[in-house]
Protein backbone atom coordinates (compact mmCIF):
# COMPACT_ATOMS: atom_id res chain seq x y z
CA UNK A 1 0.00 0.00 0.00
CA UNK A 2 3.15 2.11 0.32
CA UNK A 3 3.24 3.30 -3.19
CA UNK A 4 -0.50 4.22 -3.42
CA UNK A 5 0.69 6.75 -0.62
CA UNK A 6 3.72 8.20 -2.92
CA UNK A 7 1.09 8.11 -5.46
CA UNK A 8 -1.57 10.13 -3.52
CA UNK A 9 1.08 12.61 -2.56
CA UNK A 10 2.44 13.15 -6.20
CA UNK A 11 -0.99 13.66 -7.30
CA UNK A 12 -1.81 16.24 -4.72
CA UNK A 13 -4.84 14.63 -3.10
CA UNK A 14 -4.74 16.13 0.23
CA UNK A 15 -7.24 14.29 2.18
CA UNK A 16 -6.29 10.85 0.84
CA UNK A 17 -2.67 11.76 1.83
CA UNK A 18 -3.36 12.56 5.47
CA UNK A 19 -6.20 9.27 5.80
CA UNK A 20 -3.48 7.26 4.29
CA UNK A 21 -0.61 8.00 6.64
CA UNK A 22 -3.33 7.32 9.23
CA UNK A 23 -4.27 4.16 8.18
CA UNK A 24 -0.66 3.55 8.17
CA UNK A 25 0.62 4.57 11.48
CA UNK A 26 -2.70 3.13 12.91
CA UNK A 27 -1.33 -0.24 11.46
CA UNK A 28 1.91 -0.32 12.56
CA UNK A 29 3.98 0.79 9.66
CA UNK A 30 6.99 2.01 10.72
CA UNK A 31 7.14 5.91 10.55
CA UNK A 32 10.52 6.23 8.68
CA UNK A 33 8.72 3.98 6.33
CA UNK A 34 5.78 6.48 5.70
CA UNK A 35 8.26 9.35 5.36
CA UNK A 36 9.86 7.67 2.62
CA UNK A 37 7.26 7.33 1.10
CA UNK A 38 6.44 10.79 0.81
CA UNK A 39 9.71 11.98 0.15
CA UNK A 40 9.59 10.01 -2.78
CA UNK A 41 6.12 11.60 -3.78
CA UNK A 42 7.61 14.98 -3.30
CA UNK A 43 10.26 13.21 -6.03
CA UNK A 44 7.41 13.22 -8.07
CA UNK A 45 6.09 16.21 -7.77
CA UNK A 46 9.82 17.68 -8.23
CA UNK A 47 9.93 15.83 -11.44
CA UNK A 48 6.58 16.80 -13.05
CA UNK A 49 7.58 20.68 -11.93
CA UNK A 50 10.71 19.95 -13.88
CA UNK A 51 8.91 18.93 -16.59
CA UNK A 52 6.37 21.94 -16.48
CA UNK A 53 3.32 19.71 -15.39
CA UNK A 54 3.79 21.49 -12.09
CA UNK A 55 3.91 25.13 -11.36
CA UNK A 56 4.74 27.54 -8.43
CA UNK A 57 0.97 26.42 -7.54
CA UNK A 58 1.42 22.42 -6.90
CA UNK A 59 4.76 22.76 -5.44
CA UNK A 60 3.49 25.28 -2.46
CA UNK A 61 0.57 22.81 -1.96
CA UNK A 62 2.42 19.75 -2.37
CA UNK A 63 4.74 21.41 0.39
CA UNK A 64 1.82 22.40 2.52
CA UNK A 65 0.66 18.97 2.51
CA UNK A 66 4.05 16.96 2.92
CA UNK A 67 4.48 19.47 6.24
CA UNK A 68 0.60 18.35 7.40
CA UNK A 69 0.98 14.73 6.61
CA UNK A 70 4.63 14.48 8.14
CA UNK A 71 3.15 16.16 11.56
CA UNK A 72 2.24 13.33 13.08
CA UNK A 73 5.26 11.15 11.96
CA UNK A 74 7.96 13.85 13.56
CA UNK A 75 8.07 12.63 16.97
CA UNK A 76 7.99 8.97 16.56
CA UNK A 77 10.78 9.71 14.37
CA UNK A 78 12.81 12.03 16.63
CA UNK A 79 15.68 9.93 17.98
CA UNK A 80 15.97 7.72 14.77
CA UNK A 81 18.87 7.99 13.22
CA UNK A 82 17.74 9.23 10.21
CA UNK A 83 20.49 9.36 7.08
CA UNK A 84 20.34 13.17 5.44
CA UNK A 85 22.23 13.58 2.23
CA UNK A 86 23.66 17.07 3.44
CA UNK A 87 23.13 19.85 5.69
CA UNK A 88 22.49 23.35 3.95
CA UNK A 89 22.18 26.78 5.88
CA UNK A 90 19.92 29.28 4.06
CA UNK A 91 18.77 32.39 4.19
CA UNK A 92 17.29 35.82 2.21
CA UNK A 93 20.49 38.13 2.34
CA UNK A 94 20.71 41.29 4.06
CA UNK A 95 18.58 44.39 3.04
CA UNK A 96 16.08 41.88 1.34
CA UNK A 97 13.13 40.60 3.33
CA UNK A 98 11.67 38.31 0.34
CA UNK A 99 10.13 35.03 1.63
CA UNK A 100 8.22 33.12 -0.53
CA UNK A 101 11.37 31.41 -2.73
CA UNK A 102 13.63 30.89 0.36
CA UNK A 103 10.48 28.68 1.92
CA UNK A 104 10.16 26.58 -0.91
CA UNK A 105 13.75 25.80 -1.59
CA UNK A 106 13.93 25.27 2.38
CA UNK A 107 10.53 22.38 1.90
CA UNK A 108 11.88 21.17 -1.21
CA UNK A 109 15.53 20.61 0.01
CA UNK A 110 13.95 18.98 3.09
CA UNK A 111 11.79 16.43 1.46
CA UNK A 112 14.83 15.76 -0.73
CA UNK A 113 16.79 14.27 2.57
CA UNK A 114 18.34 17.48 3.63
CA UNK A 115 19.10 18.81 6.62
CA UNK A 116 18.03 22.48 6.10
CA UNK A 117 19.15 25.22 9.07
CA UNK A 118 16.57 28.44 7.69
CA UNK A 119 17.98 31.59 8.99
CA UNK A 120 14.99 33.39 7.64
CA UNK A 121 15.33 36.79 5.91
CA UNK A 122 17.16 39.98 5.86
CA UNK A 123 20.20 37.92 7.71
CA UNK A 124 22.95 39.76 8.19
CA UNK A 125 26.23 38.39 6.64
CA UNK A 126 27.82 37.39 10.24
CA UNK A 127 24.64 35.28 11.40
CA UNK A 128 25.84 33.23 7.91
CA UNK A 129 29.48 33.47 8.57
CA UNK A 130 28.10 32.36 12.77
CA UNK A 131 25.64 29.30 11.10
CA UNK A 132 28.76 27.75 8.74
CA UNK A 133 30.93 27.44 11.63
CA UNK A 134 28.24 25.97 13.79
CA UNK A 135 26.48 23.51 11.51
CA UNK A 136 28.99 22.65 9.28
CA UNK A 137 27.17 22.58 6.00
CA UNK A 138 28.01 21.31 2.98
CA UNK A 139 26.12 24.14 1.30
CA UNK A 140 25.06 27.47 1.77
CA UNK A 141 21.65 28.86 -0.13
CA UNK A 142 21.70 32.27 -0.46
CA UNK A 143 18.08 33.78 -1.80
CA UNK A 144 17.29 37.55 -3.10
CA UNK A 145 15.12 39.34 -5.03
CA UNK A 146 15.88 42.33 -5.42
CA UNK A 147 18.60 43.78 -7.79
CA UNK A 148 19.97 45.56 -4.91
CA UNK A 149 20.59 42.88 -2.85
CA UNK A 150 23.67 42.01 -4.86
CA UNK A 151 25.91 43.65 -3.46
CA UNK A 152 24.76 41.40 0.30
CA UNK A 153 25.08 38.39 -1.92
CA UNK A 154 28.96 39.13 -2.58
CA UNK A 155 29.59 40.55 1.20
CA UNK A 156 28.47 37.26 2.38
CA UNK A 157 30.80 35.01 0.08
CA UNK A 158 33.32 37.39 0.67
CA UNK A 159 32.60 36.89 4.55
CA UNK A 160 33.00 33.33 4.19
CA UNK A 161 36.23 33.44 2.52
CA UNK A 162 37.28 35.47 4.82
CA UNK A 163 36.60 33.44 7.64
CA UNK A 164 38.53 30.72 6.08
CA UNK A 165 35.65 28.83 5.56
CA UNK A 166 34.76 29.29 1.90
CA UNK A 167 36.66 26.12 0.69
CA UNK A 168 34.42 23.78 2.85
CA UNK A 169 30.95 25.00 1.48
CA UNK A 170 29.27 25.17 -2.21
CA UNK A 171 27.43 28.48 -2.18
CA UNK A 172 24.35 28.27 -4.38
CA UNK A 173 22.20 31.33 -4.78
CA UNK A 174 19.17 31.85 -6.49
CA UNK A 175 15.69 34.51 -6.80
CA UNK A 176 14.41 36.61 -9.35
CA UNK A 177 16.73 38.43 -11.12
CA UNK A 178 20.04 36.31 -10.31
CA UNK A 179 21.68 34.66 -13.25
CA UNK A 180 24.69 33.13 -14.40
CA UNK A 181 26.52 36.80 -14.49
CA UNK A 182 25.34 37.55 -11.38
CA UNK A 183 26.62 34.07 -10.04
CA UNK A 184 30.02 34.93 -11.51
CA UNK A 185 30.04 38.93 -9.67
CA UNK A 186 29.13 37.76 -5.98
CA UNK A 187 31.65 34.37 -6.94
CA UNK A 188 29.40 31.50 -6.00
CA UNK A 189 29.32 28.32 -7.19
CA UNK A 190 25.80 28.17 -9.35
CA UNK A 191 22.76 29.58 -9.64
CA UNK A 192 19.70 27.62 -9.41
CA UNK A 193 16.76 28.62 -11.88
CA UNK A 194 14.42 27.19 -9.55
CA UNK A 195 13.99 24.89 -6.21
CA UNK A 196 14.24 21.75 -7.74
CA UNK A 197 16.93 22.48 -9.99
CA UNK A 198 18.91 23.65 -7.00
CA UNK A 199 18.85 20.13 -5.56
CA UNK A 200 19.69 18.55 -8.92
CA UNK A 201 23.31 20.49 -8.50
CA UNK A 202 23.38 19.88 -4.67
CA UNK A 203 23.49 16.85 -5.20
CA UNK A 204 25.25 16.41 -8.16
CA UNK A 205 28.05 18.31 -6.16
CA UNK A 206 27.65 16.12 -3.20
CA UNK A 207 28.15 13.13 -5.42
CA UNK A 208 24.70 11.50 -4.36
CA UNK A 209 22.94 12.14 -7.98
CA UNK B 1 13.55 74.58 -32.76
CA UNK B 2 10.55 72.82 -31.97
CA UNK B 3 8.12 74.24 -29.12
CA UNK B 4 7.22 72.16 -25.76
CA UNK B 5 4.20 71.52 -27.81
CA UNK B 6 5.72 70.74 -31.25
CA UNK B 7 7.60 68.54 -29.42
CA UNK B 8 4.66 66.91 -27.39
CA UNK B 9 2.63 65.94 -30.52
CA UNK B 10 5.57 64.68 -32.42
CA UNK B 11 6.34 62.61 -29.79
CA UNK B 12 2.83 61.33 -29.43
CA UNK B 13 2.76 60.23 -32.40
CA UNK B 14 5.69 58.09 -32.37
CA UNK B 15 4.21 56.30 -29.86
CA UNK B 16 0.50 56.12 -30.59
CA UNK B 17 1.35 55.03 -34.14
CA UNK B 18 3.83 52.23 -32.39
CA UNK B 19 1.20 51.21 -30.44
CA UNK B 20 -1.53 51.30 -33.40
CA UNK B 21 1.30 48.69 -34.70
CA UNK B 22 2.70 51.04 -37.08
CA UNK B 23 5.94 52.36 -38.08
CA UNK B 24 7.20 55.38 -36.48
CA UNK B 25 9.91 57.64 -37.77
CA UNK B 26 11.88 56.05 -35.19
CA UNK B 27 11.64 53.68 -32.42
CA UNK B 28 9.61 55.86 -29.39
CA UNK B 29 11.85 55.06 -25.73
CA UNK B 30 9.23 55.50 -22.79
CA UNK B 31 11.16 54.65 -19.56
CA UNK B 32 9.99 54.30 -16.01
CA UNK B 33 12.57 55.45 -13.00
CA UNK B 34 11.83 55.66 -9.43
CA UNK B 35 14.12 55.05 -7.07
CA UNK B 36 16.55 55.66 -9.66
CA UNK B 37 16.00 58.86 -10.28
CA UNK B 38 16.02 59.60 -6.94
CA UNK B 39 19.74 58.23 -6.58
CA UNK B 40 20.64 59.79 -9.27
CA UNK B 41 19.85 63.41 -8.27
CA UNK B 42 20.81 62.91 -5.22
CA UNK B 43 17.66 62.66 -3.34
CA UNK B 44 17.18 60.48 -0.11
CA UNK B 45 14.63 58.07 -0.85
CA UNK B 46 13.06 58.52 2.39
CA UNK B 47 11.66 61.57 0.67
CA UNK B 48 11.07 60.91 -3.01
CA UNK B 49 8.93 58.00 -2.28
CA UNK B 50 6.72 59.99 0.66
CA UNK B 51 6.57 63.30 -1.37
CA UNK B 52 4.90 63.10 -4.51
CA UNK B 53 5.43 66.77 -6.26
CA UNK B 54 9.12 66.06 -5.44
CA UNK B 55 9.46 62.82 -7.03
CA UNK B 56 7.85 64.16 -10.13
CA UNK B 57 10.52 66.85 -10.21
CA UNK B 58 13.33 64.19 -9.33
CA UNK B 59 12.22 61.81 -12.47
CA UNK B 60 11.68 64.73 -15.00
CA UNK B 61 15.36 66.14 -13.68
CA UNK B 62 16.86 62.98 -13.93
CA UNK B 63 15.65 62.07 -17.39
CA UNK B 64 16.15 64.77 -19.15
CA UNK B 65 19.53 65.06 -18.18
CA UNK B 66 20.49 61.83 -19.58
CA UNK B 67 18.82 62.21 -23.07
CA UNK B 68 15.85 62.55 -25.21
CA UNK B 69 12.85 60.41 -23.66
CA UNK B 70 9.51 60.86 -25.48
CA UNK B 71 7.51 59.54 -22.53
CA UNK B 72 7.77 58.60 -19.21
CA UNK B 73 5.42 55.57 -17.52
CA UNK B 74 4.83 57.09 -14.81
CA UNK B 75 4.90 60.84 -13.51
CA UNK B 76 5.24 60.88 -9.99
CA UNK B 77 5.67 58.15 -7.63
CA UNK B 78 4.12 57.29 -4.35
CA UNK B 79 5.08 54.63 -2.07
CA UNK B 80 1.82 53.88 -0.21
CA UNK B 81 0.22 53.71 -3.56
CA UNK B 82 1.61 50.23 -3.19
CA UNK B 83 -0.36 49.14 -0.68
CA UNK B 84 -3.35 49.75 -2.41
CA UNK B 85 -2.87 47.14 -5.17
CA UNK B 86 -1.50 44.96 -2.82
CA UNK B 87 -3.50 45.49 0.07
CA UNK B 88 -0.29 44.86 2.40
CA UNK B 89 1.91 46.82 4.76
CA UNK B 90 5.11 48.17 3.26
CA UNK B 91 8.42 49.08 4.62
CA UNK B 92 9.34 52.63 3.81
CA UNK B 93 12.90 54.21 3.96
CA UNK B 94 12.81 56.68 6.81
CA UNK B 95 10.30 55.04 8.74
CA UNK B 96 10.89 50.96 9.13
CA UNK B 97 14.28 50.98 6.95
CA UNK B 98 17.44 53.73 6.75
CA UNK B 99 17.00 56.62 5.07
CA UNK B 100 18.63 55.65 1.51
CA UNK B 101 17.50 51.78 1.07
CA UNK B 102 14.73 50.77 -1.18
CA UNK B 103 10.69 50.30 0.03
CA UNK B 104 9.64 47.13 0.48
CA UNK B 105 6.08 44.99 0.58
CA UNK B 106 5.41 43.33 3.52
CA UNK B 107 3.75 40.26 2.66
CA UNK B 108 2.30 39.12 5.36
CA UNK B 109 -1.68 37.44 6.03
CA UNK B 110 -3.78 40.73 6.22
CA UNK B 111 -6.45 39.36 4.66
CA UNK B 112 -8.03 36.38 6.17
CA UNK B 113 -9.86 33.66 4.07
CA UNK B 114 -12.95 34.95 6.26
CA UNK B 115 -12.58 37.94 4.53
CA UNK B 116 -13.69 36.50 0.84
CA UNK B 117 -17.07 35.67 2.63
CA UNK B 118 -17.04 39.51 3.69
CA UNK B 119 -16.39 40.56 -0.11
CA UNK B 120 -19.18 37.90 -1.42
CA UNK B 121 -21.82 39.54 1.32
CA UNK B 122 -20.61 42.94 1.25
CA UNK B 123 -19.10 43.98 -2.10
CA UNK B 124 -15.76 44.72 -2.80
CA UNK B 125 -15.54 48.83 -2.33
CA UNK B 126 -17.33 48.87 0.87
CA UNK B 127 -14.57 45.67 2.23
CA UNK B 128 -11.79 47.75 0.89
CA UNK B 129 -13.00 50.98 2.39
CA UNK B 130 -12.93 48.85 6.08
CA UNK B 131 -9.57 47.72 5.00
CA UNK B 132 -7.66 50.33 4.25
CA UNK B 133 -9.04 52.02 7.46
CA UNK B 134 -8.66 49.02 9.52
CA UNK B 135 -5.45 47.25 8.71
CA UNK B 136 -3.98 49.62 6.63
CA UNK B 137 -3.66 52.70 8.91
CA UNK B 138 -5.86 54.83 7.28
CA UNK B 139 -4.51 54.22 3.82
CA UNK B 140 -7.74 56.39 1.98
CA UNK B 141 -6.79 59.35 3.63
CA UNK B 142 -2.89 58.96 3.23
CA UNK B 143 -3.09 58.44 -0.99
CA UNK B 144 -5.38 61.98 -1.06
CA UNK B 145 -1.73 63.32 -1.32
CA UNK B 146 -0.89 61.58 -4.56
CA UNK B 147 -4.40 61.97 -6.38
CA UNK B 148 -4.47 66.00 -5.54
CA UNK B 149 -0.87 66.08 -6.94
CA UNK B 150 -1.30 64.05 -10.09
CA UNK B 151 -2.63 66.37 -12.82
CA UNK B 152 0.30 68.97 -11.49
CA UNK B 153 2.67 66.21 -12.39
CA UNK B 154 1.33 65.52 -15.62
CA UNK B 155 1.19 69.04 -16.79
CA UNK B 156 4.61 69.61 -15.78
CA UNK B 157 5.54 66.65 -17.53
CA UNK B 158 3.42 67.89 -20.53
CA UNK B 159 4.87 71.37 -20.60
CA UNK B 160 9.01 70.01 -20.93
CA UNK B 161 6.89 68.16 -24.27
CA UNK B 162 7.10 65.21 -22.93
CA UNK B 163 4.52 62.30 -22.65
CA UNK B 164 2.96 61.21 -19.40
CA UNK B 165 2.06 57.96 -20.91
CA UNK B 166 0.35 55.70 -18.24
CA UNK B 167 0.15 57.38 -14.71
CA UNK B 168 -2.12 55.11 -13.33
CA UNK B 169 -2.56 51.83 -12.38
CA UNK B 170 -5.26 49.05 -12.45
CA UNK B 171 -4.99 45.28 -11.83
CA UNK B 172 -7.14 42.07 -11.32
CA UNK B 173 -8.73 41.14 -7.99
CA UNK B 174 -6.21 38.18 -8.60
CA UNK B 175 -3.14 40.82 -7.78
CA UNK B 176 -5.35 42.15 -4.62
CA UNK B 177 -6.30 39.26 -3.07
CA UNK B 178 -2.92 37.40 -3.81
CA UNK B 179 -0.88 40.06 -1.84
CA UNK B 180 -3.47 40.69 0.75
CA UNK B 181 -3.16 37.20 1.51
CA UNK B 182 0.16 36.26 1.09
CA UNK B 183 1.08 34.46 -2.03
CA UNK B 184 1.79 31.37 -0.03
CA UNK B 185 -1.67 31.07 1.18
CA UNK B 186 -3.81 32.39 -1.72
CA UNK B 187 -2.49 29.96 -3.92
CA UNK B 188 -2.99 27.30 -1.62
CA UNK B 189 -6.68 29.06 -1.24
CA UNK B 190 -6.69 28.34 -5.11
CA UNK B 191 -6.97 24.11 -4.46
CA UNK B 192 -8.60 24.24 -1.59
CA UNK B 193 -11.93 26.92 -1.96
CA UNK B 194 -11.49 27.70 -5.60
CA UNK B 195 -15.33 28.36 -5.84
CA UNK B 196 -15.08 30.75 -2.73
CA UNK B 197 -12.45 32.69 -4.09
CA UNK B 198 -14.04 33.24 -7.61
CA UNK B 199 -17.03 33.92 -5.96
CA UNK B 200 -15.51 37.10 -4.49
CA UNK B 201 -13.42 37.74 -7.81
CA UNK B 202 -16.44 37.95 -9.34
CA UNK B 203 -18.32 40.41 -6.92
CA UNK B 204 -15.30 42.13 -7.19
CA UNK B 205 -15.22 42.57 -10.67
CA UNK B 206 -17.38 44.66 -11.76
CA UNK B 207 -16.52 47.06 -8.61
CA UNK B 208 -13.04 47.14 -10.13
CA UNK B 209 -14.35 48.20 -13.58
CA UNK B 210 -16.41 50.28 -12.66
CA UNK B 211 -13.63 52.37 -10.64
CA UNK B 212 -11.26 51.97 -13.52
CA UNK B 213 -13.57 53.66 -16.06
CA UNK B 214 -14.39 56.34 -13.18
CA UNK B 215 -10.04 56.87 -13.10
CA UNK B 216 -10.07 57.22 -16.34
CA UNK B 217 -12.57 59.64 -17.24
CA UNK B 218 -11.09 61.69 -14.23
CA UNK B 219 -8.01 61.46 -15.53
CA UNK B 220 -7.99 61.32 -19.24
CA UNK B 221 -4.96 59.62 -19.71
CA UNK B 222 -3.12 57.82 -23.34
CA UNK B 223 -2.34 55.16 -21.33
CA UNK B 224 -2.48 53.07 -17.72
CA UNK B 225 -1.09 50.01 -16.47
CA UNK B 226 -2.85 46.70 -16.13
CA UNK B 227 -0.71 45.10 -14.00
CA UNK B 228 0.37 41.73 -13.37
CA UNK B 229 3.32 40.24 -11.36
CA UNK B 230 2.07 37.59 -9.15
CA UNK B 231 -0.72 36.13 -11.75
CA UNK B 232 2.06 35.14 -14.41
CA UNK B 233 2.10 32.19 -16.25
CA UNK B 234 5.24 30.86 -14.76
CA UNK B 235 3.77 30.48 -11.25
CA UNK B 236 0.42 28.93 -11.72
CA UNK B 237 -0.91 25.47 -13.66
CA UNK B 238 -2.47 26.39 -16.79
CA UNK B 239 -6.03 24.79 -15.24
CA UNK B 240 -5.41 27.90 -12.64
CA UNK B 241 -4.58 30.43 -15.00
CA UNK B 242 -7.37 30.08 -17.17
CA UNK B 243 -9.85 30.31 -14.81
CA UNK B 244 -8.38 33.25 -12.38
CA UNK B 245 -6.33 35.24 -14.09
CA UNK B 246 -7.29 35.31 -18.01
CA UNK B 247 -10.93 36.18 -18.21
CA UNK B 248 -10.63 38.83 -15.67
CA UNK B 249 -7.43 40.69 -17.83
CA UNK B 250 -10.00 40.51 -20.86
CA UNK B 251 -12.84 42.26 -18.99
CA UNK B 252 -10.44 45.05 -17.51
CA UNK B 253 -8.79 45.43 -20.56
CA UNK B 254 -12.04 45.66 -22.73
CA UNK B 255 -13.45 48.39 -20.16
CA UNK B 256 -9.93 50.31 -20.54
CA UNK B 257 -9.85 50.31 -24.09
CA UNK B 258 -13.47 51.27 -24.26
CA UNK B 259 -12.43 53.97 -22.34
CA UNK B 260 -10.56 55.38 -25.33
CA UNK B 261 -7.22 54.48 -23.13
CA UNK B 262 -4.53 52.43 -23.70
CA UNK B 263 -3.68 49.37 -21.50
CA UNK B 264 0.01 48.75 -20.85
CA UNK B 265 0.19 44.91 -19.90
CA UNK B 266 3.05 46.11 -17.22
CA UNK B 267 3.39 42.12 -16.77
CA UNK B 268 6.44 41.03 -14.07
CA UNK B 269 8.31 37.65 -14.15
CA UNK B 270 7.09 35.12 -16.82
CA UNK B 271 4.40 35.25 -19.36
CA UNK B 272 5.79 32.84 -22.59
CA UNK B 273 3.64 30.09 -21.83
CA UNK B 274 0.29 32.09 -22.63
CA UNK B 275 1.40 34.36 -24.80
CA UNK B 276 -1.53 33.28 -27.37
CA UNK B 277 -4.02 33.91 -25.05
CA UNK B 278 -3.02 37.50 -24.90
CA UNK B 279 -4.15 37.54 -28.82
CA UNK B 280 -7.34 37.32 -27.60
CA UNK B 281 -7.28 41.03 -26.52
CA UNK B 282 -8.14 44.07 -28.95
CA UNK B 283 -5.64 44.16 -32.03
CA UNK B 284 -3.88 47.54 -32.29
CA UNK B 285 -4.98 48.78 -28.84
CA UNK B 286 -2.91 47.64 -26.17
CA UNK B 287 0.55 47.59 -24.96
CA UNK B 288 2.55 43.73 -23.86
CA UNK B 289 5.48 45.43 -21.22
CA UNK B 290 7.14 42.46 -19.95
CA UNK B 291 10.44 42.94 -17.33
CA UNK B 292 13.06 40.62 -19.02
CA UNK B 293 11.43 37.34 -17.84
CA UNK B 294 9.36 36.81 -20.63
CA UNK B 295 10.77 35.83 -23.52
CA UNK B 296 10.57 38.94 -25.57
CA UNK B 297 11.54 37.36 -28.86
CA UNK B 298 8.84 35.05 -28.69
CA UNK B 299 6.10 37.79 -27.94
CA UNK B 300 7.24 39.33 -30.74
CA UNK B 301 6.85 35.88 -32.69
CA UNK B 302 3.51 35.65 -31.26
CA UNK B 303 2.15 39.01 -30.89
CA UNK B 304 3.84 40.93 -33.06
CA UNK B 305 1.37 41.15 -35.42
CA UNK B 306 -1.59 41.79 -32.92
CA UNK B 307 0.22 43.59 -29.97
CA UNK B 308 2.68 46.81 -29.82
CA UNK B 309 5.27 45.38 -27.47
CA UNK B 310 7.67 47.76 -24.72
CA UNK B 311 10.61 46.99 -23.17
CA UNK B 312 12.88 45.09 -21.87
CA UNK B 313 16.31 45.96 -20.88
CA UNK B 314 16.47 43.74 -17.90
CA UNK B 315 17.37 45.52 -14.42
CA UNK B 316 20.11 43.60 -13.72
CA UNK B 317 21.58 44.42 -16.97
CA UNK B 318 21.40 47.98 -16.47
CA UNK B 319 23.06 47.34 -12.99
CA UNK B 320 25.90 45.02 -13.64
CA UNK B 321 26.39 45.80 -16.95
CA UNK B 322 28.16 48.17 -19.43
CA UNK B 323 27.24 51.38 -21.82
CA UNK B 324 27.97 49.15 -24.77
CA UNK B 325 26.67 46.26 -23.41
CA UNK B 326 23.15 48.01 -22.96
CA UNK B 327 23.48 49.50 -26.15
CA UNK B 328 23.75 46.54 -28.34
CA UNK B 329 21.09 44.55 -26.45
CA UNK B 330 18.79 47.75 -27.37
CA UNK B 331 19.88 47.91 -30.94
CA UNK B 332 19.23 44.08 -31.19
CA UNK B 333 15.56 44.84 -29.53
CA UNK B 334 15.00 47.80 -31.89
CA UNK B 335 15.88 45.66 -35.37
CA UNK B 336 14.29 42.99 -34.34
CA UNK B 337 10.87 43.50 -32.54
CA UNK B 338 10.74 46.95 -34.16
CA UNK B 339 11.12 49.14 -35.80
CA UNK B 340 7.25 48.76 -35.93
CA UNK B 341 4.68 48.43 -33.33
CA UNK B 342 7.77 48.88 -30.80
CA UNK B 343 8.36 51.09 -27.88
CA UNK B 344 11.73 50.75 -26.19
CA UNK B 345 12.04 51.05 -22.25
CA UNK B 346 13.86 48.48 -19.55
CA UNK B 347 11.99 45.26 -18.23
CA UNK B 348 9.61 46.76 -15.56
CA UNK B 349 11.81 49.46 -13.33
CA UNK B 350 14.84 51.02 -13.61
CA UNK B 351 16.63 49.43 -10.34
CA UNK B 352 18.25 52.31 -7.80
CA UNK B 353 21.70 50.93 -8.32
CA UNK B 354 21.85 51.31 -12.04
CA UNK B 355 24.07 53.42 -13.51
CA UNK B 356 23.14 56.02 -14.87
CA UNK B 357 25.60 55.65 -17.81
CA UNK B 358 23.67 52.95 -18.65
CA UNK B 359 20.34 54.27 -18.89
CA UNK B 360 21.74 57.12 -20.76
CA UNK B 361 23.21 54.23 -23.51
CA UNK B 362 19.26 52.70 -23.37
CA UNK B 363 17.67 56.05 -23.89
CA UNK B 364 20.53 57.52 -27.32
CA UNK B 365 19.89 54.00 -29.12
CA UNK B 366 16.53 54.73 -30.42
CA UNK B 367 19.18 57.09 -32.58
CA UNK B 368 20.82 54.32 -34.54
Amino acid sequence: MGESLTTYMGDLMEEEVYSEVRRQLDEGVPPEKIFGELQKGMEIVGERYQAQEYYLSELIMAADIFKKAAEPLQEKLKGSTGETVGTMVLGTVAGDIHDIGKNIVALVFSSNGFNVIDLGVDVPVQKFVDAVKEHKPQIVGLSCLLTTSFDSLKATVEALEQAGLRDGVKVLIGGGPVDEATCKYVRADAYCVDAPAGVDIAKKMLGVA
Amino acid sequence: MATARELYEERLNRIKTAVALGKPDRVPVVPLGDSFCARHVGVKLSDFCTIPTLSNEVILKSFTSLGEVDGIQHASFYVHNLSTLWLAKLKIPGRDLPEDELWQVQEVELMKVEDYDVIIKDGFNKFIEKFFYDRLDNLGAKVQVFVESLSGAIKATEDLGIIPFSPAIATIPYEMFCGGRSMTEFLKDLFRIPDKVQAAMDVAMPEIIENTRQLCRALKPIAIWVGGWRAASEFLSPRLWKRFVLPYYKELVQAVVDEGVIPVLHFDSNWTRDLEYLRELPKGKCVFSPDGNTDIFKAKEILGDHMCIMGDVPAAMLSLGTPDEVHNYCRRLIENIGPSGFILAQGCDIPPNAKPENVKAMIESVKG
